[in-house]
């Protein structure tokens, strides 16, 4: 169906709704439902499929970088600390700021909680899995000449996850297979059901993985992701002036080599391009000397400086 | 063309109605109880992110309603504070500390509320088929989490605002 019938179609039901009603018990949420299942009509995850989703790609993203992550011995045993605490005390100011700019349908508040990894690669990337788990590489972060640039690969990586991006590499034909019933009221899967759930999950797997690392989303999506990006980053205070200088760094090195963030996103330029017409709006910030000291500091050793006093946070381990 | 643009006013009135029911959400009434469904969360002394911490609560803990301020829920029971709304469910729901009831079934109610989709039991499976992922990395990084009042320090010493956050 074309987008333009699609409309026509919603705009017929709501004004059929809206006169009508009373007659036929037609409540506003029970549109709001109808018009969801009109514009997306794949399958909707709950919090809580996506949070195994995230678990599952995440694992699969670890482990095609060999499960080579930085402050890994720390990350083991559930702590955070080095250049990873750092990054993850601007990646959950930038999630909170996630939370608080959220629209309706967005993710912000995945159930297992926010998490930031720096894959240890000399490929600039970076990637988030459902769920809340963002990987970074440490080439990324190098490339970085502040937090508030640090913010704005975040927050992009943020804004693929609130806005569901990664389950919209599903193929809609997955879920062809799959019985209503084993999606919806059953408590125990029989073997059958749960082996047909489980070639489901696999190939939706296998898609994300392979949208997240090779194909890359569309530039569409990626658009998107760069405004909710530079809209999260500047609630949380942040200079959105930041993901534009970063940008500019990207399109200096993108014409050199391959794979990467070269091969998933759309030009830098393009970008660029985009992201100047949505900041000559926004109001101007500065970055103040503490935030590129405190960067400068915070990621030394991945310039095989000392790591820096106090970086280290009171993370603790739960169980 | 006419009668496409005739099509589309009244399609961005209900559109716009739509989204004002989205962000106008209800609110639990006083005294009634509300369940966590995240893994866990912090109760806070004040309705913000960042900050002292009241209390620690886990996903299927239920808590008593006693307001709310803006997004902010002022609870009541295994601690005593505010939590963030996204955070809780608005009633009363037996759910199990591991989202979907472990690696068996799951509970009638978390069934309901969440669907069947992908749940403890479909990714034991994936990893009986993939026994080569290593899945502790996963486990041990679900486990970190920060201080909220080390990062209060954080966003002072920066400058940050978090915007909205009251």
């Amino acid at each position: 169906m074309s987008r333009l019938r699609v409309l026509i179609a919603s705009a017929a039901i709501m004004c059929v709704a809206g006169t009508f009603s009373c007659k036929v018990n037609l409540t506003p949420q029970s549109l709001a439902k109808a018009w969801k299942g009109i514009k997306d009509a794949r399958k909707d995850l709950t919090p809580e499929n996506e949070y195994y989703v995230g678990r599952s790609v995440g694992t699969n993203l670890l482990a095609k970088h060999d499960y080579r992550y930085l402050d890994g011995d720390a990350l083991r045993a559930g702590q955070l600390e080095g250049v990873t605490a750092y990054v993850n005390r601007v990646g959950a100011v930038v999630s909170m700021a996630a939370l608080a700019t959220r629209r309706k349908g967005d993710r912000p508040s995945p159930i297992g909680g926010w998490h930031f990894v720096i894959v240890d690669d000399d490929t600039i990337n970076a990637f988030a899995a459902p769920g809340g788990y963002v990987f970074v590489t440490k080439a990324a972060i190098m490339a970085a000449k502040s937090e508030d640039e640090l913010a704005a690969i975040l927050a992009h990586e943020v804004a693929h996850v609130v806005r569901g991006h990664a389950l919209g590499t599903i193929k809609k034909s997955r879920w062809a297979g799959v019985a209503k019933s084993t999606l919806d009221a059953t408590v125990e899967l029989d073997e059958a059901s749960l082996g047909k759930l489980t070639a489901v999950f696999e190939n939706a797997l296998d898609d994300m993985v392979d949208g997240l690392l090779v194909k890359g989303y569309s530039r569409k999506t990626e658009y998107e992701a760069d405004r909710v990006g530079m809209d999260i980053m500047a609630h949380a205070g942040y200079d959105p002036s930041a993901f534009v200088r970063y940008l500019r760094t990207l399109a200096k090195t993108q014409h050199t080599g391959s794979g990467g963030f070269k091969a998933t996103h759309p030009k830098s330029s393009d970008r660029i391009k985009k992201l100047e017409k949505k900041l000559a709006k926004m109001p101007k910030r500065r970055v103040p000397a503490i935030r590129v000291d405190r960067f400068v500091a915070a990621t030394a050793p991945l310039r095989g400086g000392p790591a820096s006093a106090g970086d280290e946070l009171s993370a603790k381990q739960r169980r | 063309m006419a009668i496409k643009r005739a099509m589309l006013i009244p399609l961005a009135v209900a559109v716009a109605a739509m989204t004002w029911v989205g962000v106008v959400q209800s609110k639990p009434k006083l005294g009634q109880v509300v369940t966590v469904r995240v893994i866990r969360a912090k109760v806070m002394r004040a309705p913000r992110f960042i900050g002292p911490v009241a209390g620690n609560v886990s996903r299927g803990q239920q808590l008593t309603f006693k307001g709310a301020k803006g997004d902010w829920y002022q609870v009541t029971g295994r601690a005593t504070g505010w939590i963030h709304r996204t955070n809780v469910m608005d009633k009363r729901v037996n759910l199990s500390s591991r989202p979907g009831g472990g690696t068996g079934g799951a509970s009638r109610s978390e069934v309901e509320l969440a669907g069947r989709g992908f749940t403890p039991q479909v990714e034991s499976k994936y990893r009986n088929k993939h026994p080569n992922l290593d899945f502790s990395h996963v486990d041990a990084i679900e486990k970190t989490e920060l201080d909220p009042a080390d990062l209060e320090s954080f966003v002072k010493q920066g400058g940050l605002s978090l915007g909205g956050t009251p």
